[in-house]
């Protein structure tokens, strides 16, 4: 429900935008509140890194409260925010690659209630096998995910997890929607040889689950 | 009938962003190629397992707000600017008071000067060029005659150091002859004759080695010649001897045969004669 009523007011953040736009330092401090989750989401489904997605995450918000009274129109602001964000991932991602560095969570965290993945789960209030479960399964689809190439990567995100519609995924990341379309084939086609691979298909998820 | 949708087309169809027509176009394709729409599901199908990868619940970072605008006025950046040239110009102004400087501009020169203004001597009006062929004419014969005396003066300086060197040197010799006593050169001049005699005996002594020695081979060739020629000598008288015993030899011989012949043919000799 707090979920829902995030996204609605996401939905309906035009008149907010305007005023963060203007100045508004309280404005800009609920944008933050609200986009923040999506933004780390998107930076860790890309990463699949906690530290590198936090990176992205602040890196983004310090540019959106400088850059934000550049903004020609507002209905641009999803589409400018997921710019800035890719932007800083395909940045880090260079870092990365020049670095060698790897992070913790790349470490087999163990089982149990002592597992980050356990801590990490926001509802562990629920049973606790069967959201260890959802968390395995979450990590092993992200794995699939992470060996798509960056492009198809990009698109697949925003369009699975974040539900951008094509026109604005085609802004975000400056090209044609028929190229981010493409993209989208070739990378949900590229997941289900990847799926095919690991044996993972509806009927095994929902035995598992 | 040759229509084949791409995969943009495919995908907006996927998510249900395609116009009515097209989607009608893709539908009635899809019933004659079943298994382009069983490939689409495949990737429905793709998208159904992939939604399971959860969300992360994360927290977002408190947002600290500046105040901008009630910033204060020493930290923008025309004050800083503003105060840094009333400086620089407050700085000269001091520096200018303290060193006094002059700028001058006369007969297309300009001068920049601090400090004290330097004495400048007056400069004379009605100087022409013969003046200044005077002025460096006489101080040109000034300086020659300065030049000469000088050298005059050195080259008398110099001979005297000489004549005085000269002198003090022959001083020291005369001083050091006189210094010699009788016995000293009596000395010298018995050690000059010791010498003399040592010399001229080795001198005799080796002559009359060589001498001898000379003599003695002289007298042994002769001998040697001697003996050869007496050896020659008899050798010849031993040869004259043997020809003379031969010749006799021979007369004794052809006398006896005459002998012989005569006491053997008495009668036919006389008729031969």
């Amino acid at each position: 429900m707090a979920e829902t009523l995030l996204d609605i007011a996401m939905m309906h953040s035009d008149s907010l935008i305007a005023r963060a736009r203007e100045g508004d330092k309280n404005a800009q401090g609920k944008l933050v509140q609200l986009w923040y989750k999506r933004i780390y989401n998107f930076s860790y489904k890309f990463f699949f890194d906690h530290d590198l997605a936090m990176e992205v995450s602040q890196k983004t918000f310090i540019s959106m409260h400088k850059n934000l009274a550049g903004l020609q129109e507002v209905a641009r602001f999803k589409s400018w925010l997921y710019t800035i964000a890719v932007n800083y991932c395909r940045e880090e991602t260079r870092k990365k690659k020049a670095s060698r560095s790897f992070s913790l969570h790349d470490l087999n965290p163990g089982e149990g209630e002592e597992s980050y993945r356990w801590e990490e789960s926001h509802h562990r209030n629920e049973n606790p096998e069967r959201q260890l479960r959802h968390a395995e399964l979450s990590d092993l689809l992200q794995s699939c995910l992470m060996q798509l190439s960056h492009e198809q990567r990009e698109v697949v995100i925003m369009k699975e997890y974040e539900g951008l519609k094509f026109r604005e995924i085609a802004e975000a990341l400056n090209i044609s929607e028929n190229t981010v379309k493409s993209r989208m084939y070739y990378g949900l086609d590229g997941l289900k040889k990847i799926l095919e691979q690991k044996k993972i298909t509806k009927e095994t998820i929902g035995y598992e689950l | 009938m040759n229509y084949k949708p791409d995969e943009s087309t495919l995908i907006a169809y996927l998510y249900g962003e395609l116009n009515e027509k097209e989607t009608k176009k893709l539908e009635s394709y899809f019933q004659q190629h079943p298994e382009e729409l069983a490939k689409l599901r495949g990737l429905d199908e793709v998208r159904g397992v992939m939604c399971h990868a959860q969300d992360k619940e994360v927290i977002a970072p408190p947002v600290f707000v500046d105040d901008a605008g009630v910033r204060p006025l020493w930290h923008s950046s025309y004050f800083r600017v503003s105060l840094g040239i009333a400086a620089s110009i407050l700085f000269i102004l001091v520096a200018g008071r303290l060193l006094g400087p002059e700028i001058n501009y006369s007969n297309g020169e300009l001068r920049i000067s601090f400090g004290k203004k330097a004495e400048q001597k007056v400069q004379q009006a009605g100087l022409t060029e013969e003046k200044v062929n005077e002025l460096i004419s006489s101080s040109l014969a000034k300086n020659n005659e300065s030049l000469e005396s000088a050298r005059t003066e050195n080259q008398k300086k110099l001979m005297q150091t000489l004549v005085d060197f000269n002198s003090k040197k022959m001083d020291a010799l005369t001083k050091t002859v006189s210094q010699a006593s009788q016995e000293q050169v009596r000395s010298f001049v018995s050690n000059l004759q010791d010498q003399n005699l040592k010399l001229m005996k080795d001198y005799f002594q080796l002559s009359t080695t060589d001498q001898k020695k000379y003599m003695e081979n002289m007298l042994v060739d002769f001998s040697n010649y001697l003996q050869e020629q007496r050896k020659q000598d008899l050798q010849y008288v031993q040869s004259k001897v043997n020809s003379l015993e031969k010749n006799n030899n021979q007369f004794k011989q052809e006398t006896e045969q005459i002998l012989t012949s005569l006491i053997s043919n008495p009668g036919k000799k006389k008729n031969n004669y």
